[in-house]
């Protein structure tokens, strides 16, 4: 049992960590596709963000330290939720299914629903790079994994929404809305 | 004719996604001038990648950005000015059983537990040591308050069909009447989504997120103690 620092930390740090709640959300939410624990998840996150504010050495990398700590917000989820199996990236999400989604969207549903099917490790990777585009160094510090394997992973995830999606997106693509 | 080595799925994503050097990004964009079946393999990258960027555009928290999350945040900061003022700022990392000693130390009278594990190496020194601190200032004649708030798997130990410490935990509400558990309504919203019945023990109250509680508490003076 310990006292955490919720205390001893800049108004500025604050408002940093608090101007990525929404970006930590989408994030949680494309890795559990679950509205309520992508909302634990990040509460949890920012907590512990605000404990841990001395282990921060360089405030440029905020963004990657905070996804850092809801990666392993969710990897604690998963070891309570599942105790006995190993935490490894063939867990799928426990969400959503694909005939499931029900997103106004269609095709955001299909999309997420494609995204929900993939690996835990192979989506962290691509929602990681596509979302909040971190490079590939920035995304093996955030999961503690080599480049090499981040890029595996990706290109698995790629490949796995390609065969799903691409035949769906040549008749859907003209609706895809970019968000830059 | 020699034939040109086939471009590695890699290559292709480390393209749409930024990651090559200037050299090798020339390269395979001269390649795609004339190499259909690549370029079209690019495209198709570059596609999936905006699909997956706009399929969660949209995707928004609940309570994120709200002027009550901001009040919160201001909150936390006015209490890290008290704080830091009554000294705390010295005791951000106790160590295992020192915490009672250092929290008579301060004369804190008023502690939130916040537990968000059911596991019994995260609760069971939690309840004990909760109950010898209440025994304690029930010896010393010292009115403290203890709130006990439970959220993710924690929650459990709250639930009438999961606890494992009903017994316990009704005993010491017996003997205790300063002492509360408040269990996080956003868990058990998340527990009925998934279609369990969520019944509380009696006595138990409801916040409407552990955070919520927890910042809550802060600005009233309390001490966070994390199990």
């Amino acid at each position: 049992m310990r006292i955490t620092g919720l205390f001893g930390v800049s108004a500025q740090f604050r408002g940093r960590v608090e101007a990525q709640r929404e970006p930590l959300y989408r994030l949680a939410y494309s890795w559990c596709h679950d509205a309520g624990l992508a909302d634990d998840l990040v509460q949890e996150t920012l907590l512990r963000a605000l404990d841990r504010a001395g282990q921060l050495n360089d405030p440029q990398r905020l963004k990657g330290w905070l996804c850092a700590i809801l990666a392993n917000c969710l990897k604690d989820h998963f070891r309570r939720a599942r105790p006995l199996e190993p935490l490894d990236e063939e867990m799928p999400a426990q969400g959503e299914t694909p005939e499931g989604a029900s997103a106004s969207n269609q095709v955001a549903a299909r999309v997420r629903a494609e995204v929900e099917r993939l690996p835990l490790g192979q989506r962290q990777a691509v929602t990681l790079v596509d979302l909040e585009g971190f490079s590939y160094a920035e995304v093996a510090e955030i999961l503690e994994v080599p480049v090499g394997t981040v890029m595996s992973r990706l290109c698995r995830a790629r490949e796995a929404l390609r065969a799903r999606l691409i035949d769906f997106a040549a008749g859907e693509n003209n609706k895809v809305r970019s968000i830059r | 004719m020699s034939q040109e080595r086939e471009v590695s799925q890699e290559m292709q994503n480390a393209f749409v996604d930024g990651q090559l050097d200037a050299a090798d990004w020339t390269a395979l964009v001269e390649r795609m001038g004339r190499d259909e079946a690549l370029r079209r393999s690019v495209c198709e990258l570059r596609t999936l990648k905006d699909m997956t960027r706009s399929a969660y555009a949209d995707v928004h928290s609940g309570r994120a950005a709200s002027a009550p999350d901001r009040a919160r945040w201001a909150r936390v900061a006015a209490v890290a000015l008290a704080f830091a003022a009554t000294g705390w700022l010295a005791h951000d990392a106790l160590a295992p059983g020192r915490v009672l000693t250092e929290l008579r130390g301060v004369a804190a009278d008023r502690i939130l537990v916040h537990i968000a594990s059911s596991r019994g190496e995260v609760v069971d020194p939690a309840l004990q040591e909760v109950e010898d601190y209440l025994h304690d200032a029930r010896a010393a004649g010292r009115p403290v308050k203890v709130e006990i708030v439970a959220n993710s798997t924690g929650m459990d130990i709250l639930r009438a069909d999961t606890s494992a410490y009903a017994a316990r935990l009704e005993r010491l509400r017996a003997a205790y009447p300063n002492l509360t558990y408040i269990a996080c309504n956003q868990t058990a919203d998340r527990l009925r989504e998934k279609g369990a019945t969520v019944t509380l023990l009696p006595g138990v109250q409801v916040a409407p997120t552990a955070l919520d509680e927890i910042v809550k508490r802060m600005q009233e003076g309390w001490v966070y103690i994390r199990a």
